[in-house]
């Protein structure tokens, strides 16, 4: 017995199994409770009472918030593209042409290295309506100041920025290692040409860089769809900000589960979550697929 | 000339984006000097007159600061030595052994990243609350808490990461075959093998994996959140401060407040400065080769 434990043909098996019994507890045995629990009304204190597909119909068909939160899903899984992904192309493209590249690098990705509940909180203070320091320097322009996380429609818009300012150094690092695997020669012998900065960026930079554009751009819309983590702690003490303006169908999930106890349909929530983002993925392999990135 | 316009304007830029990024930060950091009449004044003063570093030194006084990052320590601590461990040991099993069922081990490992986080939010709350004679359960799973209160709740759902043991892999492929056969013939034991001879040829990879898993477990909320909304003696640092922030209702206290999460953001500032090589390299190995 011993020889054979030690034995080359059981020595994979025996580096796996740790693997192997996390994916029967926390995998396999979950997704198949999840998926049960989504067919029964639960409430965690007696047990689950079989409803078939009920769940599902509720929500596609009665529920009047769901389909709230998933276009407000969408809006922010967007909207944190829209305005993070250019950004951080742009800020990549100026940082690999610059000195000093180890520091630019370090206060870009401070943001992504602090914690979620710091980072709501120090927004919390910086976008209070009244002595905030955004509507403080609005002030000092002449601008009138909004309450940008009490105000239903802004507060989905806050949170867009919030997060495009704490994801821009991951992107910016992915741009950059894109950037530098750019061959130079290219640059220099269009330079030779005549092109100008603009036209280096659109006619080389680009085309060159869409395998690590599409990538940056499926995992953002990906993570997006996903989170809510922020929503949950800038707007504590609400059903998702004012009027729920800021529930995604994640928050909506988490609230239904941990608040009111209502589990089957949770996990009916979450499932159909799921199945969106795995949509969202395969069209990722697909596009990838095409755009040359055969590791993935 | 429009040469020097770009060489101008990416500075510019990289300035303005600089600033964009910090100012949060000081914003913050005075916030946390302030003295409570200069938060009450009308109108509130921005700048301190009279800065209060104390306040730095009352978040460990009055407030259980020093338990909170002592859990955070256990419990990141912890994850990140087993997150290391399972993926270097599942890691080595895929790329250096040839058995059958292999590839198959390999798509389910590819495959599991797949799952979004909050699908197992339910169901791994319950499993642990229902698990069998543990906690004060009896075989049923009923009649205790489970391992809810625990150490173990926060630990044991991350003691594996699928994306780790993919990327420990990639790392292990690297070593030639040859190396480990000569030392069977040398009649060296395979955990022998593993742990003196493949394990060290992967320090940077290992290093790699272990200050991602150690930032983002310092800075998980979500599921810490959820298992000791009950439990104050397992909370981590931000759990920990995003859950009193009910004693924190009177703009004086505010201060404190703000002192405690630039406290909370200090730790990790420090180790990633200290080993940001490593991780702009495992932010990036995940995407584009090269």
């Amino acid at each position: 017995m011993l020889q054979f434990l030690s034995s080359k043909k059981a020595a994979p098996w025996l580096f796996l199994s740790p693997v192997i019994l996390f994916a029967a507890v926390f995998f396999v045995l979950p997704v198949v409770f999840a998926a049960y629990i989504s067919l029964t009304t639960w409430d965690s204190l007696s047990p689950p009472r079989w409803m078939g597909l009920k769940n599902y119909q509720y929500l596609f068909a009665t529920d009047p918030i769901f389909w709230k939160t998933v276009w407000q899903t969408l809006y922010f899984a967007l909207g944190t593209l829209v305005l993070g992904v250019p950004l951080a192309l742009v800020l990549a493209y100026a940082l690999s042409r610059a000195r000093l590249q180890g520091v630019w690098r370090v206060v870009y990705t401070l943001p992504m290295v602090t914690n979620i509940v710091a980072v709501a909180f120090i927004f919390t203070f910086l976008l209070r309506p009244t002595d905030g320091l955004l509507n403080r320097l609005l002030d000092l322009l002449g601008l009138p100041g909004p309450g940008w996380l009490t105000d239903p429609s802004l507060a989905m818009l806050s949170a867009i920025l919030v997060f495009v300012w704490m994801e821009l150094g991951r992107n910016m690092l992915l741009f950059s290692a894109g950037l530098n695997s750019i061959d130079q020669s290219y640059y220099e012998a269009a330079s030779m040409d005549g092109a100008g900065a603009w036209s280096l960026f659109r006619r080389i930079t680009i085309p060159l860089l869409k395998p690590t554009i599409l990538f940056v751009v499926i995992t953002n819309f990906i993570s997006g769809m996903s989170y809510f983590t922020l929503m949950l702690v800038l707007f504590p003490g609400t059903q998702g900000g004012p009027s729920r303006a800021a529930l995604t169908t994640g928050q909506y999930m988490y609230q239904m589960a941990f608040e009111d106890l209502r589990l089957g349909r949770a996990s009916a929530v979450s499932y159909v979550l799921f199945a969106l983002v795995f949509v969202a993925t395969l069209v990722q392999l697909r596009l990838m697929r095409r755009g040359g990135l055969e590791e993935h | 000339m429009a040469r020097r316009i770009w060489s101008v304007a990416k500075y510019a830029l990289l300035i303005l984006g600089a600033a964009l990024m910090l100012l949060p930060f000081l914003d913050m950091l005075l916030g946390a000097l302030r003295t409570p009449a200069e938060r009450l004044a009308r109108p509130p003063v921005y700048w301190p007159r009279d800065p209060q570093w104390g306040n730095f030194v009352r978040v460990f006084d009055e407030l259980p600061m020093l338990r909170w990052l002592t859990n955070s320590l256990v419990v990141t601590g912890t994850i990140t030595l087993l997150q290391m461990l399972t993926s270097a040991m599942a890691g080595y099993a895929l790329a250096k052994f040839q058995f059958r069922g292999r590839l198959n081990v390999f798509r389910f490992v590819v495959g599991a990243q797949m799952f979004p986080f909050f699908i197992f939010l339910i169901p791994w709350f319950f499993i642990l609350r229902y698990v069998p004679l543990l906690g004060g359960n009896d075989w049923t799973g009923t009649g205790g808490a489970g391992l809810l209160n625990s150490y173990a709740a926060l630990v044991l759902p991350f003691a594996v990461t699928w994306y780790g043991i993919f990327l420990m892999r990639q790392f292990f492929l690297t070593i030639p075959d040859e190396l480990l056969d000569a030392a069977r013939m040398d009649g060296a034991g395979e955990f022998f093998i593993f742990f003196r001879i493949a394990l060290p040829l992967v320090g940077s990879g290992l290093a790699t994996l272990g200050i991602f898993v150690f930032l983002y477990h310092w800075n998980e909320v979500l599921w810490t959140m959820t298992v000791t909304r009950t439990a104050p003696d397992l909370q981590t640092v931000p759990v920990g401060i995003y859950l009193l922030r009910g004693a924190f209702e009177q703009e004086a206290t505010k201060s404190l407040q703000q002192a405690a999460i630039f406290v909370s953001v200090i730790p990790v500032i420090v180790v990633f400065l200290a080993l940001q090589r490593y991780y702009v390299a495992s932010v990036t190995s995940g995407s584009v080769k090269g």
